[in-house]
């Protein structure tokens, strides 16, 4: 379980990511969809702690990462961008030494190790160095660092770039088998690779999250027609009378003239009307003969670029109202006198100044009423640790005496068993 | 702590790096063994600490200057951070296994001693003291080295940085006579190579190591968050 409460990540005056938050439940694989440049590594980055957010908090199976960083990070196993490695050590030996960073314990360790090789398909390479073995490997070994020491949380950073088609699909097959015990966060900007492997997609762009949702849902938003392209041979031209004898049609669009006497149309529906039984019911009837007839599908991709279209064209609204303002008023003052521009002017920085304080009044007031949600907030969890701990301490008095009870039983159960079998 | 000990210390002799640290260490240390010692026909052990010592201000930053600023570069330092070690944990590795090279390279000058007992009759105290004096002299210049690797992702300048600093350390007293309390190197001349321990210089060297261990354990920690 991932929480993600109203992070924000600055870099001076640009924002990398804004304010964002998002949940992880157990055994879910999420996908970060977003175009390059859009805060997915940063997003990232932060989950892992390996940098600080500018505000916001994330918790990780119930620790925060900035207060108990050990205990968080130890949930997490994570492929970083662009695959960083230790070029001089060998396969297992880079793998030994996560293991000891990750605190798996000595005996467990060789086991464990040589499971994961298996895993990941790294036997052939495992006594090579690492400088030496091609991109593919590398990606494979990093994945397996990140496996290493069995986190509840893999966070794979990219993890089917720069791969070929065969290892694309051996790497995403190996995550979906991870997906069934581990929760899995992986970034991409290849749709396909999302729409097959994760069961939700969070769109990200320029910081701020679009969209949260499973990828069908995302595809079924987009679908508002229902589009339906036919291939006919109409000798009487008749398709555009069928308008009226189906009345969910909303418009018929010749797409294309083949040269052997068939023609392509495109027909657009409501959404929640299937029309396509009514087609094969009508034409007939109206001497037209189908040669094709097919539903077109909307993919991620549309739904992805149609989301961040319709967010980008929202900000470009915004913005040039703030600049068709400035130049009217600019125009405005260009009719004045002298004298008057300058009063104006003055006025006009005097409310400027205003309106910056005031929100960052705004800002100041709602950080503290945050503040102190926080500090409520860690008084409850206190508040419920102590209760569980006595409960806790309560059940395990019950279960010791329970248990007595059952090790009483079982005795008794195995020595009469072993007096019968001594019988036989 | 002990993985990242580990590792590292495998890594400087994977690497060329401790072999030429060790190497031109010792190869000065014969040269003014020759001109300090066999020359003069003396028996002072600690004089070849004298001259050497200026060549910790040149070799201690080619040992140093990799420590961080590789992983930076790199991005292995994500595998380290993102790790459940805590940051303390991984700069004291890093830094224990520079020392253990370091030291190595200043045990080896005993051979120097076994030569000298060959011919005369040397002081084996003031040769001890003289000793770790100079291994403590080479740990306070590692942790500085490492505190300049820490701050830049460039190797070349925080090898820069380092010998910048042992060079003002080494000639700013012989400006401002002030500033020889506060030099690491006449810390070394005053007490240590008189076969003495001063409280004022010890302090001074361990306090210097130690600021800058805390140092390089803040600058990661800070860095968090301009990352």
């Amino acid at each position: 379980m991932i929480e993600v409460k109203n992070i924000t990540k600055k870099y001076g005056k640009f924002i990398a990511v804004d304010d964002i938050s998002f949940e992880v439940k157990d055994h879910e694989i999420i996908g970060f969809l977003g175009p390059n440049g859009a805060g997915k590594s940063t997003t990232m980055n932060m989950i892992t702690g390996y940098i600080e957010p500018s505000r916001g908090k994330i918790i990780i199976n119930g620790y925060d990462i900035s207060k108990s960083p050990k205990k968080a990070k130890r949930q997490i196993g994570y492929m970083p961008e662009n695959v960083p490695l230790y070029n001089e050590l060998t396969v297992k030996e880079f793998l030994n030494y996560m293991a000891e960073l990750k605190n798996v314990k000595k005996k467990e360790k060789k086991e464990a190790i040589n499971k994961i090789i298996e895993e990941t398909g790294l036997k052939d390479v495992e006594n090579k160095i690492i400088k030496k073995i091609s991109r593919g490997y590398k990606q494979r070994v990093s994945l397996a660092g990140a496996l290493v020491g069995n986190p509840d949380i893999l966070i794979l950073d990219e993890p089917t770039v720069g791969l070929d088609p065969k290892q694309i699909t051996e790497i995403r097959t190996l995550i979906k088998k991870l997906g069934k015990s581990h929760t899995v966060i992986l970034s991409s900007h290849i749709l396909p690779e999302v729409s097959q492997i994760c069961q939700k997609v969070i769109i990200i762009n320029k910081g701020k999250i679009l969209a949260i949702d499973t990828p069908e849902n995302l595809e079924d938003q987009t679908k508002a027609e229902n589009s339906i392209l036919i291939t006919v041979e109409d000798k009487e031209n008749n398709m555009n009378k069928i308008n009226s004898k189906i009345k969910a049609i909303k418009d018929i669009k010749l797409v294309k003239d083949n040269e052997d006497g068939t023609k392509q149309y495109l027909i657009i529906a409501n959404k929640d009307n299937d029309i396509r039984k009514d087609l094969f019911d009508v034409l007939p009837k109206e001497n037209i003969t189908i040669f094709e007839l097919k539903q077109t599908e909307t993919t991620l991709e549309d739904a992805f670029l149609k989301v961040i279209n319709n967010k980008e064209s929202e900000i470009k609204k915004a913005e040039n109202k703030g600049v068709t303002k400035k130049k009217r008023r600019e125009e405005e003052l260009n009719k004045m006198n002298k004298q008057d521009r300058r009063k104006a002017k003055k006025e006009d920085k005097k409310a400027e100044r205003k309106a910056k304080k005031e929100q960052f009044n705004l800002e100041w007031e709602k950080e503290k009423e945050e503040n102190k949600k926080i500090k409520e907030e860690a008084k409850l969890r206190k508040k419920e640790k102590n209760k569980s701990n006595k409960k806790a301490s309560a059940k395990k008095e019950v279960i010791d005496k329970s248990s007595k009870i059952n090790k009483k039983e079982v005795k008794n159960k195995s020595s009469k068993t072993n007096k019968k079998g001594g019988k036989k | 702590m002990w993985a990242i000990y580990k590792k590292e210390l495998k890594n400087y002799f994977l690497s060329p790096i401790g072999y030429v640290y060790i190497g031109i260490f010792l190869l000065a240390c014969s040269l003014f063994f020759y001109l300090d010692i066999f020359t003069y026909q003396s028996s002072d052990f600690a004089n070849l600490f004298g001259s050497s010592s200026t060549v910790l201000t040149f070799i201690v930053p080619v040992l140093t200057m990799r420590m961080f600023a590789e992983e930076r570069k790199n991005g292995t330092e994500q595998i380290l951070l993102t790790s459940p070690k805590s940051i303390t944990q991984i700069v004291l590795g890093k830094f224990c296994a520079a020392v253990s090279v370091v030291i190595i390279a200043t045990l080896a000058t005993l051979m120097y001693f076994l030569v000298l007992k060959c011919f005369g009759v040397p002081h084996i105290a003031t040769a001890l003291v003289s000793i770790l004096g100079f291994a403590l002299l080479s740990i306070a210049y590692v942790s500085f080295g490492m505190f300049a690797s820490s701050i830049t992702e460039n190797q070349i300048i925080a090898a820069v940085i380092s010998v910048g600093f042992f060079l003002l350390s080494w000639f700013l007293p012989s400006m401002i006579y002030s500033a020889s309390n506060f030099s690491l190197m006449y810390a070394f001349y005053m007490s240590f190579m008189n076969g003495t321990i001063a409280i004022d210089n010890l302090t001074l060297l361990l306090s210097f190591t130690l600021m800058f261990v805390l140092f390089t354990i803040i600058v990661i920690q800070k860095r968090k968050l301009v990352k």
